[in-house]
């Protein structure tokens, strides 16, 4: 079986965004960068899957970003039992848009034939839960997304996904796309002789012209970011006597917020 | 003049409440820009005669036994499918676990523009969609450089068409699946045992944290959402501590919401649990630590100890009126 896991290197969920006015750029200097949270799990399964099929399964991590982005290949995938990983290099695609992503991404997979695509259900930076799905259409394969539990047999999986009030049970055919979410497994932690050891195993960095692939063209643009609406500074009701800050309260959403 | 068609997600033969918002919104658009707002039903018709109240103009439908259960490809087919054939501007569609399912998958394969859980649309010579990134630390807002666009509304975002409305003409569409069989299906859904009210599509929801200090106090939560016809979410401190389901999480790792109120009892505010919970429109805390962040983003404030405030908050409320 051939495994890939695509990840991303993002911003932690830690990360403070400070912007005093709306404006047209964000700055991104202070951020510090870590695997996709999701992605963790992500590559977890894939390792479990390898480690219950043996040496019958490869796992590759796939990524596209800048030099650092290395650095989360190494220490997050590789280290931790991917065998092999892809980053493509492309300067244009820092921020780029989840369409633009899923073409090269869908562009690296389709020269590798892959039974199973493992990616996280989201990225916590511009929280799109897209990239998935658009894989699973560029590539014309099944898909099941933000799933807690899987399931491979000869040819086909049996995914548990999070819906609203349950989980759906999907069935369909491999090769498969399928978005992770917490629940799935538990993410291990990397060792320090794993990550020295990880630096040897086979990395390869492309460019869109290795693919033969044009750049592809951005859909959308973000014109302005802007801080959340802002609030009002919170109204504290006294509480010396919690029945009575209570009653009050109650009368406050009633008769002030008009929400009850 | 832009036409915006909007997908009417439906649950067991009634649309969810996110498909008439997004109708209403559109409508609410297109009375000040020009432009039509048309209803897309897939399979079970139902819906259809209720659109026009909600603000549609017209009505789509398309029917067929492809649709009897869900399955991402089918559902891309058949959208697209619709969109070559009206050439709608844009494509709404609920961020709902089904629409995040598909709609990424539709905007592919039409290589449209893609924006997920918008809370604002707006059109000027373009359409400008608004949406939280960063988990709600910071908002964008975002243009369209493309002849259609496929937009997620997050539910709740967007209130109800108040203006009448009137009944609006039904049309069928021809899906395109002629012999189409999915690679995938939903074979199974399996529902929590008891009828609860689902977080993501709750007005109100009451929210418990590690202050209840143990698993069974958790019923303090349950029956203040009760007294309030609210929904019991939770932090993921009592998840992972296994009081209660993952299904009750709200945050970044759980579920996103956005109710007219939300009331986090003993929960700190921790940054990944406001992500999922900022957008409420009303916020309450109650929380003995006056210093606690939750109290940063929260409109009304108590801070005491919510073993004393609960009940009395309970009590207050079924006393009003
Ligand atoms: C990658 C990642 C993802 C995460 N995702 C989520 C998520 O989706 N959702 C989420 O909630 N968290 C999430 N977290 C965890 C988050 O960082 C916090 O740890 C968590 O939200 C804390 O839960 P809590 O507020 O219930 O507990 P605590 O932080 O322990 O807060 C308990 C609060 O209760 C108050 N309290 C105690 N006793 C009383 C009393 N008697 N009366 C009144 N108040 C009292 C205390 O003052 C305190 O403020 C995530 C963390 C990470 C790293």
């Amino acid at each position: 079986m051939k495994i890939a896991v695509c990840v991303k290197q993002v911003p932690d969920s830690e990360t403070r965004i400070t912007l005093a006015a709306p404006g047209p750029e964000l700055d991104r200097s202070g951020f510090t960068r870590v695997l996709n949270p999701y992605d963790a799990f992500a590559v977890e399964e894939a390792v479990r899957i390898k480690e219950r099929l043996g040496a019958d399964c490869e796992i590759t991590a796939v990524t596209i970003g800048p030099d650092r982005a290395v650095e989360t290949l190494k220490k997050d995938c590789l280290a931790v039992g991917c065998d092999r990983a892809i980053r493509v290099n492309e300067p244009a695609l820092e921020n780029a848009e989840p369409l633009q992503t899923a073409k090269v991404l869908a562009a690296v997979l389709r020269r590798g034939g892959y039974d199973l695509i493992l990616t996280g259900k989201q990225a916590i930076d511009d929280d799109s839960a897209q990239v998935g799905p658009m894989l699973a259409e560029l590539l014309d394969c099944s898909q099941a997304t933000v799933v807690t539990k899987l399931e491979l047999g000869q040819g086909v999986f049996t995914a548990t996904c999070e819906i609203e009030g349950g989980a759906a049970i999907v069935r369909g055919s491999l090769p498969a796309v399928i978005t992770c979410q917490k629940g799935l497994n538990e993410p291990r932690l990397p060792s320090l002789p794993n990550i020295m050891k990880a630096g040897m195993k086979p990395q390869e960095t492309l460019t869109c012209a290795d693919l033969g692939l044009e750049i592809p063209a951005a859909r959308t643009r973000i014109t302005t970011y802007s801080p959340p609406p802002p609030r009002a500074a919170c109204r504290m009701v006294a509480a010396d006597d919690p029945a009575a800050a209570a009653r009050e309260l109650a009368r406050l959403l009633r008769d002030e917020a008009k929400v009850i | 003049m832009p036409n915006i068609a909007v997908y009417i997600e439906q649950s067991g033969g009634a649309a969810k409440k996110v498909a008439w918002q997004m109708t209403a919104e559109a409508r609410r658009l297109v009375d000040r820009t020009g432009g039509e707002v048309w209803a897309v039903v897939l399979g079970d018709a139902a819906a259809a005669a209720e659109a026009g109240r909600h603000g549609a103009h017209r009505v789509f439908t398309a029917a067929g036994d492809a649709f009897a259960r869900y399955d991402a490809e089918t559902w891309t087919r058949a959208l697209a499918a619709f969109v070559a054939a009206r050439r709608p501007d844009l494509l709404l569609v609920g961020a709902t676990a089904t629409g995040k399912d598909f709609a990424p998958r539709l905007a592919a394969r039409l290589d449209a523009a893609c924006v997920s859980d918008c809370v604002g649309l707006d059109f000027d010579g373009g359409f400008k969609l608004r949406r939280p990134i960063f988990a709600g630390k910071c908002y964008a807002e975002v243009a369209v450089d493309a002849p259609v666009a496929v937009a997620g509304v997050r539910p709740n975002a967007f209130p109800l068409f108040a203006g009448g409305g009137a009944d609006a003409p039904v049309e069928g569409f021809d899906p395109g699946l002629g012999g189409f069989a999915p690679h995938a299906s939903v074979v199974e859904t399996v529902t929590s045992a008891e009828k609860k009210i689902e977080l993501t599509e709750a007005e109100i929801i009451v929210s418990g944290g590690r202050g209840l200090k143990e698993a069974g106090n958790y019923k303090l939560i349950e029956t203040l959402a009760a007294t309030m016809g609210a929904a019991a979410g939770a932090s993921r401190a009592i998840v992972d501590a296994g009081w209660v389901p993952h299904s009750h999480q709200v945050g970044q790792t759980g579920k996103t919401v956005s109710p007219k109120l939300y009331v986090a009892v003993g929960i700190s505010g921790a940054i990944q649990h406001l992500a999922g919970m900022s957008s409420s429109k009303c916020i309450v805390a109650i929380n003995k630590d006056p210093n606690a962040p939750i109290f940063k983003a929260a409109d009304y404030g108590i801070a005491a100890d919510l073993f004393e405030v609960v009940p009395a908050l309970d009590e207050a409320i079924r006393a009003l009126d």
